[in-house]
């Protein structure tokens, strides 16, 4: 897909995730909207196989994940549009039983352990070339299984892992303990023996690009991008507050009018 | 072929790791973890003979879990170890990959008051809690080289999360290689039609158990002995069947009360007509010989004959 083509896709992700969030009445909006380039490059850039696999580490990004499966035809919209509902396999956070969707996640700082797990397996014994993908948010950083992980990745040398670091700044009850400082994040990984790509603008389709198509040898990859939470909505964009709250039916509709999308419901 | 004869000492953890060095000849998609003793869990055997299948973790619990987990979605079957006690710490890469509905084979050696020496700190007290509660795991309790051969047999049989629990110490072989183990089942080791009262034990509780009894029959009492190999799930019927014609029972458990064996007998049995007493670990353990912790906590064969003799 070309920059334009990108954009659109992107355009098309936010409404499905606005959409979905907006009549579940709960969710996480803004920790998806936030990632919505970094999962449309992931996917729609040129680089994704079939056989690849993605884990959303940040499953309250559940609503991103689920907006995807729709754009690749998983699942239809109207599925999508019983997120959080009883009964429904669309669930607050992912759970087996979906395309795509092998493992649970939602308590964070463990999807790249598992991501670890399935790239292990692949590189060493099933001897194929899969790549693995895992996104995480900055907020579960700090959580100390990602940096076993961290450790456990360079020793195997997973250069068929790539983590991907949606740096938004803000977790749940405010900022995070770096903040927006990618530098002191690069030299962490850099410590664990991680090959490092920086973003310094997370919704750049050409800076997006640039670190994904970087290849690494014997060393896993990191991309840390610096993006701002709530990203395509003014009042949401980088706002306290914000994280794990749905838009009323009346923002739903401003945001609409900023993103200049006309609601298809 | 692994030919233990009975009344061979052989601790459960070493027959694990002997277990899975029969195993790894038979299935190739079998992979060993170990968070970095694998000089204690005895996952060295399988370490020395199948390098390529065999993954250090290191000193990172947590981790090993997730990795585990996903290694088994990619159609490995992870069999993970460190001390039971240190299993804990990965509560919730356990808790979720119950969700993820992984195939995993975790085992815990180190259990219980009976490793002696090393102290409170390395004692596996409240793993059984912790599995037993997690959805649909399956727990398993070997109390000789044999039944711990056989469990992990049934455990790589089991899809899904499965818990074993090892012994530090070396403990008789009871079992001959003929026996067969079941999950939701118990197996009678002593029997007679004069039984007035059961004990019901797994691991080196088993082995006091089996001492008490023969003092106790010296004595003039009967006593009926049952192995609750597998906590997880227990089937009332096996139980109560094996419970035929007695209504007293004592359990005997090398861990805290809360969760573990006596606790799982009791709501297993609940509104059913039995009147159940427990033995478990109760104070701060410390460090000391096994056989003088087992004393202080009074789980062992006095301990045991003390509470038969009340009971009757």
């Amino acid at each position: 897909m070309d920059t334009t083509k990108l954009i659109e896709k992107a355009k098309r992700l936010r409404y499905l995730i606005l959409v979905s969030t907006t009549k579940a009445a709960s969710g996480h909006p803004t920790s998806c909207l936030s990632a919505v380039e970094l999962v449309t490059f992931l996917r729609f850039g040129g680089n994704w196989q079939e056989s690849d696999r993605m884990i959303f580490s940040k499953g309250h990004a559940a609503p991103l994940l689920y907006a995807l499966l729709v754009e690749v035809g998983s699942i239809t919209q109207e599925e999508l549009m019983t997120l959080r509902q009883f009964g429904s396999r669309v669930q607050g956070h992912p759970m087996p039983g979906m395309p795509e969707i092998e493992v649970a996640t939602g308590s964070l700082g463990q999807g790249l352990s598992i991501g670890v797990g399935m790239a292990l397996a692949d590189k060493k014994f099933l001897k194929n070339k899969n790549q693995h993908y895992v996104l995480l948010g900055d907020g579960e950083l700090a959580e100390g299984s990602v940096w076993e992980a961290c450790n456990l990745a360079s020793y195997y040398k997973l250069d068929n892992l790539t983590a991907i670091v949606d740096l938004n700044r803000l977790e749940q009850d405010g900022e995070t303990s770096l903040g927006w400082n990618l530098d002191l994040y690069e030299a962490r990984f850099k410590a664990f023996g991680w090959q490092v790509e920086l973003v310094k603008n997370g919704h750049d389709f050409d800076e997006i690009k640039k670190a994904f198509l970087t290849k690494s040898i014997k060393k896993p990859k990191v991309i840390l991008a610096k993006t701002i939470k709530g990203k395509g909505v003014s009042f949401l964009e980088n706002q306290d507050n914000w994280h794990g709250k749905a838009l009323t039916e009346i923002e739903f509709k401003q945001a609409l009018a900023e993103l200049k999308i006309v609601d298809q419901t | 072929m692994l030919n233990y004869q009975l009344k061979d000492k052989v601790a459960t953890r070493q027959a694990y790791g002997q277990a899975l060095v029969e195993m790894g000849k038979k299935h190739n998609q079998l992979v060993v973890l170990d968070a970095g003793v694998s000089n204690s869990t005895y996952t060295q055997l399988f370490r020395q003979k199948y390098p390529e299948r065999y993954l250090p973790m290191f000193i990172a619990e947590q981790n090993m879990v997730g990795v585990a987990v996903g290694l088994a979605k990619r159609g490995l079957i992870p069999f993970l170890s460190t001390f039971a006690a240190f299993l804990t710490r990965a509560h919730d890469q356990l808790r979720m990959a119950s969700y993820s509905n992984a195939n995993l084979k975790i085992c815990g050696s180190h259990c219980g008051v009976s490793i002696g020496q090393d102290g409170v700190s390395q004692m596996g007290l409240e793993d059984l809690a912790m599995f037993r509660s997690l959805y649909g795991a399956t727990v398993l309790y070997p109390s000789d080289a044999v039944s711990t051969v056989k469990l992990v047999e049934l455990a790589y049989s089991i899809p899904g999360l499965v818990y074993l629990r090892t012994t530090r110490q070396p403990l008789t072989v009871i079992y001959d290689l003929q026996t067969e183990f079941a999950v939701g089942n118990v197996k009678i080791v002593k029997k007679s039609e004069s039984d007035k009262i059961a004990v019901l034990a797994a691991g080196i509780t088993l082995h006091e158990t089996l001492a008490a009894y023969e003092k106790l029959q010296t004595q003039g009492i009967k006593i009926r002995v049952i192995d609750v190999y597998c906590l997880e799930p227990l089937n009332v019927k096996n139980l109560m069947q094996a419970l035929k014609g007695i209504n007293k029972i004592l359990t005997v458990e090398d861990h805290y009360r809360e969760g573990g064996l006596g606790e799982t007998v009791a709501s297993v049995l609940k509104s059913k007509n039995y009147l159940i007493k427990s033995l478990s670990v109760n104070k701060l353990p410390q460090s000391g010989l096994p056989a003088a912790l087992l004393a202080d906590e009074e789980i062992d064969r006095e301990a045991i004959i003390k509470a038969v003799k009340a009971l009757i």
